[in-house]
């Protein structure tokens, strides 16, 4: 049944892809607002959350009738394992948009701290990843996915350097405590985001490669000679 | 499901001498959908396939009770031609069973002993039942090769066009792709799911996955009885009864 097959695993890919777009406009308005201190700018972020959270509950919906009706194996079964992760990773990343935009109220009057604790560079890094992992799964790019996998460590360095400073800051003047902490927490939550865009690669690669990469680091470290656990 | 029913079946039972093959059937069967039969061997699923343009009057001891309606016409009314209710209703076998003569003759068959005589209107039909029946690209060049000397994908789509070739509204499938290879299962799967564009087609599958993937509605039969019957993705993600669900998870009995 390849063409009604066919058809089913493109209306999964366009609903993936709606709501990739979705929580790319997302996490652009939370930082534009971020960066300009314009509340404005997320109104709707709320409501439109709601929006993912469709998308994220009829993905789930496509996964599960195309499994049911169709059985897919080889590639056909690793596209559908992953839309279903994607699709997990994809949804906090619409709640994570939420959280900074929910933020900035509380820090839009520390300009200066944003731009000094590079802030704004982290999440323009996440969001880079977002957006470069979304295209690596639409186009089939390993190469953009494995990209998008180095480039979380260049968040995670921003994100040690934001920290440090942010304490720095603390130590030197208590007056600014309260908006530090809260840029801690949105320094978490960008962490976050690019954790999520990696994840997200991963997925890529188990999708075009057959290969499980998700812990690979840590397993090596753990156990050099094996990264899997025993079957 | 709130569509108008092509075919409808009411309180229907059919006994083949004293044996009770179905018991109590309510049904309705949507225009231009694909709906599959699914159950056990036994289970009165292809009896009931033919009691959908009274093959079943052709098998000694058969009685029936109940209705069965085609566009609200009582198809087992004494004023019904059975000859123009089988047009209105064409089947197709399990097994392939092309007359012993050319692809043309095989297709312009039907149609010829309708009254068509004209040449160019039978080479149309010929064509277009053809195309249907997506066999056209094939055979185009070779119209006189006979129909026996096609493989057996080809002979299944070839008595699909066969039964296309007298106009019918409804197709009744039994079977049809089981003595088939994987290629040629897809090709008529395929075929099948470009036909209900035009046609209402009433399946009977021993194949599971089959039913999954190329139908709209599913009816699960057990033991002369309608169990279960939805639209097919509640059927193979969360049907009502449990008998159902045991059967399509292979665990039955």
């Amino acid at each position: 049944m390849q063409e009604h097959f066919n058809q089913e695993i493109e209306d999964l890919k366009t609903s993936l892809i709606k709501m990739a777009s979705l929580v790319d406009e997302q996490t652009g308005k939370a930082f534009a607002a971020l960066e300009t201190g314009k509340i404005e700018l997320c109104e709707n972020i709320k409501r439109k959350d709601l929006e993912i959270d469709s998308y994220d509950n009829l993905i789930q919906i496509q996964c599960e009738n195309i499994l049911a009706l169709f059985q897919p194996v080889a590639v056909d079964l690793r596209f559908v394992i992953s839309a279903l992760m994607i699709n997990n990773q994809l949804e906090r990343c619409g709640d994570i948009a939420v959280n900074i935009a929910q933020r900035v109220k509380k820090t839009r009057d520390f300009h200066n701290l944003i731009a000094d604790s590079q802030i704004t560079e982290m999440g323009n890094n996440a969001r880079k990843m977002l957006s470069n992992v979304i295209d690596s799964f639409i186009h089939n790019d390993l190469q953009l996915a494995k990209q998008v996998i180095e480039n979380d460590e260049v968040v995670d360095q921003l994100n040690k350097k934001s920290f440090k400073f942010l304490v720095a800051k603390m130590k030197e003047n208590p007056e600014l405590i309260e908006p530090c902490s809260h840029l801690i927490v949105l320094t978490r939550h960008i962490e976050r985001l690019a954790d999520h865009a990696t994840n997200i690669a991963e997925n890529v690669v188990f999708y075009i490669e057959a290969k499980v990469i998700a812990h690979e680091k840590k397993l090596s470290r753990f156990n050099p000679d094996s990264n899997s656990v025993e079957s | 499901m709130n569509e108008s029913a092509k075919i409808s079946v009411k309180d229907f039972n059919l006994f083949y001498g004293k044996k009770k093959a179905l018991n109590n059937i309510n049904i309705d069967i949507f225009e231009k959908r694909v709906t599959a039969l699914i159950g056990p061997s036994g289970c009165g699923k292809s009896t009931f396939l033919r009691s959908l343009n009274r093959m079943n009057d052709l098998i000694k001891d058969v009685t029936i009770s109940g209705e069965v309606l085609i566009d609200n016409l009582p198809i087992y009314s004494k004023d019904i031609d059975v000859v123009e209710l089988r047009k209105k209703v064409g089947m197709i076998f399990q097994k392939s069973n092309p007359f012993p003569k050319s692809i043309y003759e095989n297709v312009a068959y039907g149609p010829k002993i309708n009254g068509i005589k004209n040449k160019n209107e039978l080479d149309e039909i010929v064509e277009q039942s053809l195309i249907r029946a997506a066999l056209w690209e094939e055979v185009k060049d070779d119209m006189n090769k006979n129909g026996l000397a096609l493989s057996g994908g080809q002979q299944q789509r070839l008595c699909i066009a066969r039964a296309l070739a007298v106009n019918p509204e409804i197709l009744l499938m039994d079977e049809p792709a089981s003595a088939l290879d994987p290629i040629s299962t897809t090709k008529v799967e395929d075929l099948i799911f470009e036909l209900k564009k035009n046609y209402t087609i009433v399946i009977v599958t021993h194949n599971m996955q089959q039913a999954a993937r190329v139908s709209d509605t599913t009816a699960f039969f057990y033991m002369g009885e309608l169990i279960e019957y939805s639209d097919t993705k509640k059927m193979f993600t969360s049907p009502d009864k449990k008998q159902t669900e045991d059967y399509i998870r292979g665990r039955f009995g």
